[in-house]
């Protein structure tokens, strides 16, 4: 069993590691046609990870609901909103209208899932204005910078502001031009760093957190 | 209690009133104050001015409706410019939940251009992988996209005539609302295959994509509903991201104005504190 739960993945992983981060530098037809199959290969496997996510959903929810733990009824909600929408989809093969007509799944997601996506995201600019009012404040020299440089880009990035005083437009790109720019820059190359320390783990065996726990 | 301390505690519903009538109010009675053009959008509307009739133009709609207030302007806008110019438009979507409405803007435009479907734009949907589906159109666009959306299949439509994969495609663009986008393209994208890359993204985002925009990996980016707003203020159609400008403005201001009362409450309550304390 050691074979099959450790070495073997251990093996396929140091193996193809190895393989498609030289291929990135061969331009070989072969090593192009090797990339252009694998790369459907992942696709697919893809596929297989969305049907993995919702069995795991409607799993978790069954779960609550045999069991009737608090807020049961709104995994009874999202059931009925899943199945619901899946087997009306399935119907008209996934298409929001035929022949210009809207079908039902075209009125599930026009009138029910963009509405109350729109409503979730319009929400947070009075969650954060609210935010704003209760813990924006100047407590050091850090946050004193910090809010005058918000400040700043706010007025910058409208009209109003730019009307009011014409130069907080330009200010505006400087700060997220120089000041942003650079600070990401130096948090990108920290991340990329650290991504390809960690793939090189993981590539020769180091890092195993991805095997999981399971008993050898 | 002294005043300042029950300013600081002021019911947050007064808050979002106030919000929400700074919303409101522009939005029934515009004021059309006149909006600056960034460089960073412009460069994205002259290169899509710089290509010749027939270019292949690739536009990525990488968002979700919940994101539609922004990023959908920029798509209409975007869209009509090309149009326009009698480029040859693919758009596609790496988000799944986006796939309808995407759709829907790219036929609403085409048809208000006049342009016909297989022949001047298709739209090729969504594909699982986000990163792999990238490349996979750069090694074989048809085996990514074996058939359209509306399962036509791809290798026959004449506006994908020429084009074997994302080497051909002579801009894209890709709109987004996360790091499953712009970021995405680059790294799998431009950087093998060479196409040039603009971008489109959410204000919230914006600020993290500004290192691709100084060293070049993007040509160009639309921020937020600012960024929509210029576009359509270029091409000359102003739209629902002009019209939403003014409540912007207003929010903003309201927002501004917010953080320096509860800054003056606070340096009040602060300042009454020491003096207490010194008594």
């Amino acid at each position: 069993m050691t074979l099959l739960r450790r070495q073997l993945p251990l093996l396929i992983t140091f193996v193809t590691g190895i393989l498609f981060a030289a291929q990135y530098y061969i331009p070989h037809p072969a090593s192009e046609l090797m990339l252009t199959s694998v790369s459907k290969w992942l696709q697919i496997i893809a596929g297989f990870a969305l049907i993995l996510g919702v069995t795991s959903l409607f799993h978790i929810h069954a779960v609550k609901i045999r069991r009737k733990e608090p807020g049961w009824g709104y995994s009874f909600v999202l059931y009925a909103g899943m199945l619901g929408t899946i087997v009306i989809g399935l119907w008209h093969g996934g298409k929001e209208t035929t022949d210009g007509v809207t079908t039902a799944f075209g009125w599930i997601y026009t009138f029910m899932m963009v509405p109350l996506q729109g409503t979730m995201f319009a929400i947070l600019a009075f969650f954060i204005a609210s935010a704003a009012y209760r813990s924006f404040r100047a407590r050091s020299r850090e946050a004193a910078v910090l809010l005058i440089a918000a400040v700043i880009v706010m007025m910058g990035r409208v009209p109003l502001g730019e009307h009011l005083i014409p130069i907080s437009g330009d200010i505006t790109q400087w700060i997220l031009n120089v000041l942003n720019a650079s600070v990401r820059r130096a948090i990108l190359i920290g991340i990329s760093l650290g991504a390809v320390a960690l793939s090189l783990k993981i590539i020769f065996g180091v890092e195993r957190a991805y095997l999981g726990g399971g008993k050898e | 209690m002294s005043f300042a301390e029950r300013m600081l505690h002021i019911d947050r519903r007064i808050i979002f009133l106030v919000i929400g009538l700074c919303t409101l109010i522009p939005l029934l009675y515009p004021v059309g104050l006149a909006i600056k053009i960034s460089p960073e959008v412009k460069s994205v509307y002259d290169y899509i001015e710089s290509l010749p009739d027939g270019s292949v133009f690739l536009l990525s709609l990488d968002f979700d409706p919940a994101s539609k207030p922004e990023l959908y302007p920029q798509a209409v806008a975007l869209l009509h410019h090309a149009f326009k110019k009698n480029l040859r438009v693919i758009g596609m979507t790496l988000w799944l939940p986006g796939t309808g409405m995407a759709s829907e803007v790219i036929s609403r435009v085409a048809r208000e251009e006049g342009k016909v479907s297989g022949k001047d734009y298709v739209f090729l949907g969504w594909s699982p992988g986000a990163s792999s589906v990238i490349i996979t159109m750069g090694q074989d666009l048809y085996k990514a996209f074996p058939t359209d959306y509306n399962n036509q299949p791809t290798a026959e439509l004449p506006v994908l005539k020429g084009v074997q994969s994302l080497r051909d495609v002579n801009y894209v663009v890709s709109l987004a609302a996360g790091s499953t986008g712009i970021e995405t393209w680059y790294v799998f994208g431009k950087d093998k295959y060479k196409f040039e890359l603009g971008g489109g993204c959410t204000g919230v985002i914006a600020p993290g994509l500004y290192p691709l925009l100084r060293s070049g990996q993007i040509n160009g980016l639309i921020g937020g509903l600012r960024g929509a707003a210029e576009y359509e203020v270029l091409i000359g159609k102003k739209g629902t991201a002009v019209a939403g400008m003014d409540a912007q403005s207003a929010t903003h201001f309201a927002i501004i104005l917010l953080v320096i009362l509860c800054n003056v409450f606070y340096f009040l309550i602060r300042t009454s504190g020491k003096t207490a304390g010194q008594n």
